[in-house]
């Protein structure tokens, strides 16, 4: 693994939730992570490995323990204010609803998004120009969505709000793509579909790609790295070539080994078909 | 489609009970005088009041029923009716307005400005500060009149060198908040001055702070009066402990105070001052000008109210003189 | 002047100057998606100001802005309070309220202060266009300062600072992943919409002839009230005709009260017709939708 291109540093990051109390929990233990430019990483682990929290401290939810720093292109953003996050950090959440707000329209909600870390002003939201721009971002979805600007988000489907909340957060091109088990809610029809919409717009834009999901198989086909983080470390952390012929099986067998103890996860078993 | 539907059918009901109102009230013979009653809220003397204004037009010959109509609001302290109260009675084309409180009064004065509709307020204690009237008794440009239930302080102070002969400095209790007290405090200095008498002055905000007010006069005063302040008269169970406990003789201002504890006052029954309004509403239907002539009267009927177990707890005794004209002598 | 004319006037007048206390709550309620209850405070907190300044011989319109412009200053108390210390929305705007009665008492200096006798901006439209300042002209003015504020409260929401005020009502978690503050976006909403409340206050106290510190009890139960039967009625879609619906509820609720008074009901008993007429207004969506067989209940019990 090369050194140059790293775009983002993630050094020593800790993360404890309850401290003190009875429900005290590690999130994070001293995780330290080399993201380079193009890389399109996908995390699987286990409920409560710190998938999520590794996420939410990159997307600047909450800052990590003293001690651990999140560097972005240069940048040392681990403890500037979670909006202040959105230049360099564009995030697909599980629930279509949390990406896309159901009271506003297509057109405004893209708005929202091509202003994505750029300061505010008096000017009108929604401009000839900015349409023509929507329109161009929602065609090669294939869904129709280009032509239902002034529809109001809320009546969309679930599939249709994920790919609006997509393209979201793509577009003004944040340094990172933060995807959060985006088709674990999606039917198997609409989540092929979104997925490979992820695939184009991330080739399209060469978008470097942290992609958290429960599914092995997915985790295997797509991205050019994988990495398994279990009880708040990564114990896997394999490239192209690594990865390439590996199975499910071996993947299960090599968490076995990294961490010391007999894989028993049944959700990450059973989705393997 | 279900949405227009439903919006014909609620406007549809709007139009029906605005246009079935006018039916609903006063149905009979028409009425020759339209009297509109706005009151501030309900309460035993606001209300004994309006009785005494009802009864006293009747007695001068106008009787509800038989040739006055008379609409009765009561906006229950809600402001935002106030306002809709008077506007009400003027859109009505009312024959007068009684009004009872002052924000009432002000609203109705204000509505009815540059119409001919008179006003006639009840149990205002400062017409003149507040600008309902120019003057008492010179208001040529408001067709505005009415009864005070001011009190008159130096009655109260001569009732107080009455009763304490030696009184050199008399101590109050007022809220600075309540413009009425702060003119009656003014009116206790000027009365006070005059006879040579020191006053001493504590100030509260609420009925809590009584208790502290009144322990700070000990020591300091030969009597204590206060006015027709509602702070200090809510807490006035506290004052009265003290005034007992030190020998320090009470005066209030108003006959229920005389009944909780307090040795003598001259007061009103506000069932007179209604009847007193009654008389002049009167006059009002019947002059040409309305309210513009008649000037605004006090209370008529002062009577005294004594405590004599009062007195004696608070160490002096009531003069036989004051006994035999008091109208009502409380024993306990 | 007619009946029916009289009951319509006083309601359009009434609609049109509360209707500044429907916006501003709706504002707050729908738009943020803060329950804010500084209005009580707020409502007093505008008629107080203008009274101070206008009977200290100030030009009532300057006395006018002052009253929006100390609005604003308690709206940010309260957005700062919710903000910066983290204190619970509703708690927020109720310690402001609570904290506003004493404020407004220390600004009169007395429960009430008449102005009767003051020149309002009600006395001076009336002399510039030699009319008698009753019903009419109060309509006159209220409308042209509705319609100034509807054009510019619209045109503000359609802005990128609008937009920005309205995600973040709508889902907040998003707009701060797209790079809004959304602390600033609050602060801004809530002070916007307490000085439209200080401004109906204004001027209420001057079309009435004073300003009582006991002015804004239950205001903003007119002002929820006025909303939810707006949007009853009208079903508004786009945030234009949502603004339009909340001034046509304040006029429908108006008028149901003016009908109430006339019918001879008590008072009393209107604040019980207010929470009937509330009720009524919920209820309709989910009675039609359960007729035609469409309702399905929530995930989370509302």
């Amino acid at each position: 693994m090369s050194k140059n291109n790293s775009l983002l540093q993630i050094r020593e990051v800790s993360k404890i939730f309850s401290r003190g109390t009875v429900d005290e929990v590690i999130a994070l233990d001293n995780v330290s992570l080399d993201v380079n430019t193009e890389d399109f990483i996908t995390v699987i682990g286990s409920n409560g490995a710190g998938k999520t929290t590794l996420l939410n401290i990159v997307a600047g939810v909450y800052p990590p323990e003293r001690g651990g720093k999140v560097i972005i292109n240069g940048n040392d953003i681990t403890n500037i204010g979670e909006y202040k996050h959105a230049r360099y950090a564009g995030r697909v959440y599980q629930d279509p609803r949390t990406g896309t707000a159901a009271k506003m329209t297509v057109e405004e909600n893209l708005a929202m998004a091509i202003m994505r870390g750029k300061p505010r002003g008096l000017r009108a939201a929604t401009s000839k120009q900015r349409r023509e721009l929507s329109r161009s971002v929602l065609a090669p979805l294939g869904l129709g969505l280009e032509n239902r600007l002034n529809t109001l988000v809320g009546t969309l489907s679930g599939g249709q709000r994920q790919a609006l909340a997509l393209v979201m957060a793509t577009m003004s091109k944040p340094a990172i793509l933060l995807l959060d088990e985006h088709i674990a809610t999606l039917d198997p029809k609409t989540a092929q579909i979104v997925l490979e919409l992820s695939e184009t717009i991330v080739a399209q834009e060469k978008m470097t790609t942290l992609m958290v999901t429960h599914n092995m198989e997915l985790a295997l086909r797509y991205g050019n790295r994988l990495i398994m983080m279990h009880e708040g470390r990564i114990v896997v952390d394999m490239n192209q070539e690594q990865k390439a012929d590996l199975t499910v099986n071996d993947l299960v067998i090599a968490f076995e080994r990294a961490s010391g103890r007999k894989f028993a996860d049944d959700s990450i078993l059973l989705h393997h078909n | 489609m279900k949405k227009n539907g439903l919006i014909k059918i609620l406007i549809s009901i709007c139009l029906v009970l605005a246009l079935a109102t006018p039916f609903t009230i006063g149905c009979g013979p028409a009425a020759k005088y339209k009297i509109g009653i706005s009151q501030l809220v309900t309460h035993p003397a606001l209300d004994a009041t309006r009785q005494g204004i009802i009864d006293g037009l009747a007695e001068k010959g106008y009787v509800e029923g038989d040739n006055l109509e008379i609409d009765y609001q009561n906006s229950e302290l809600d402001m935002s009716l106030v306002a809709t109260i008077a506007q009400k009675f003027v859109s009505d084309k009312v024959d007068a307005i009684v009004s009872i409180a002052t924000p009432n009064s002000l609203a109705a004065i204000d509505a009815t400005e540059g119409t001919d509709i008179p006003v006639i307020f009840s149990a205002i204690t400062d017409p003149a500060g507040s600008g309902m009237v120019a003057d008492w008794d010179n208001h040529p440009n408001e067709n505005v009149t009415g009864v005070s239930d001011m009190i008159v302080v130096q009655d109260d102070v001569n009732l107080i060198t009455q009763i304490v002969p030696n009184v050199k400095k008399i101590g109050t209790l007022y809220n600075a908040g309540e413009a009425n007290s702060v003119f009656l405090t003014s009116k206790l200095n000027e009365a006070c001055d005059a006879l040579g008498i020191e006053v001493v002055e504590q100030t509260v905000s609420t009925s809590a702070d009584v208790l502290a007010a009144a322990q700070a006069l000990v020591g300091q005063v030969d009597a204590i009066w206060v006015g027709t302040d509602n702070t200090v008269v809510s807490g006035l169970e506290a004052l009265i402990g003290i005034c007992e406990d030190n020998q320090i003789p009470f005066f209030p201002s108003d006959e229920p105070s005389i009944e909780r504890g307090g040795i003598a006052a001259y007061g009103f029954d506000y069932y007179d001052i209604g009847l007193q309004t009654g008389y002049m509403v009167a006059r009002v239907l019947e002059a040409d000008d309305g309210a513009v002539s008649i000037p605004v009267e006090k209370g008529e009927i002062i009577s005294l109210s004594v405590n004599t177990a009062a007195a004696a707890r608070m160490g002096v005794t009531i003069p036989q003189s004051l006994l035999d004209v008091a109208a009502t002598t409380y024993e306990e | 002047m007619d009946f029916f004319t009289s009951l319509m006037s006083t309601s359009v007048y009434e609609g049109l100057v509360y209707g500044f206390v429907a916006i501003g709550v709706y504002f707050t309620f729908r738009v943020l998606s803060f329950p804010d209850l500084t209005v009580d405070g707020s409502f007093p907190l505008g008629g107080a100001v203008a009274a101070v300044l206008i009977i200290n011989g100030s030009d009532p319109w300057l006395a006018t802005l002052a009253a929006l412009a100390v609005g604003i200053c308690a709206g940010l108390g309260t957005s700062l309070l919710n903000t910066k210390l983290r204190i619970n929305a509703l708690l927020a705007g109720i310690l402001m309220m609570v904290a506003l009665y004493s404020i407004n008492l220390m600004i009169m200096g007395r429960s009430l202060i008449p102005l009767l006798r003051e020149v309002t901006i009600f006395d001076q439209v009336a002399q510039v266009l030699g009319m008698r300042a009753d019903i009419n002209l109060s309509i006159i003015v209220t409308v042209v300062l509705s319609v100034i504020v509807l054009f510019v409260l619209n045109w503000f929401l359609h802005t990128e600072i609008g937009l920005a005020l309205r995600a973040t009502g709508d889902n907040e978690q998003m707009v701060r992943g797209l790079g809004v503050n959304t602390d600033m976006t609050t602060i801004l909403g809530v002070s916007l919409s307490n000085g439209l409340v200080s401004l109906s206050g204004a001027l209420v106290a001057q079309n009435q002839g004073f300003s009582d510190v006991g002015m804004g009890i239950g205001m903003i139960v007119m002002g929820l009230a006025s909303v939810i039967i707006g949007e009853g009625i009208f079903r508004p879609r786009k945030i234009t005709t949502i603004l339009l619906a909340v001034v046509g509820g304040t006029f429908a609720y108006r008028l149901f009260v003016g009908i109430a008074l006339r019918l001879g009901l008590p008072p009393t008993n209107l604040k019980l017709i207010t929470a009937v007429l509330v009720i009524i207004a919920l209820a309709i969506p989910y009675i039609q939708k359960k007729l035609r067989h469409e309702w399905v209940p929530p995930a989370v019990r509302m």
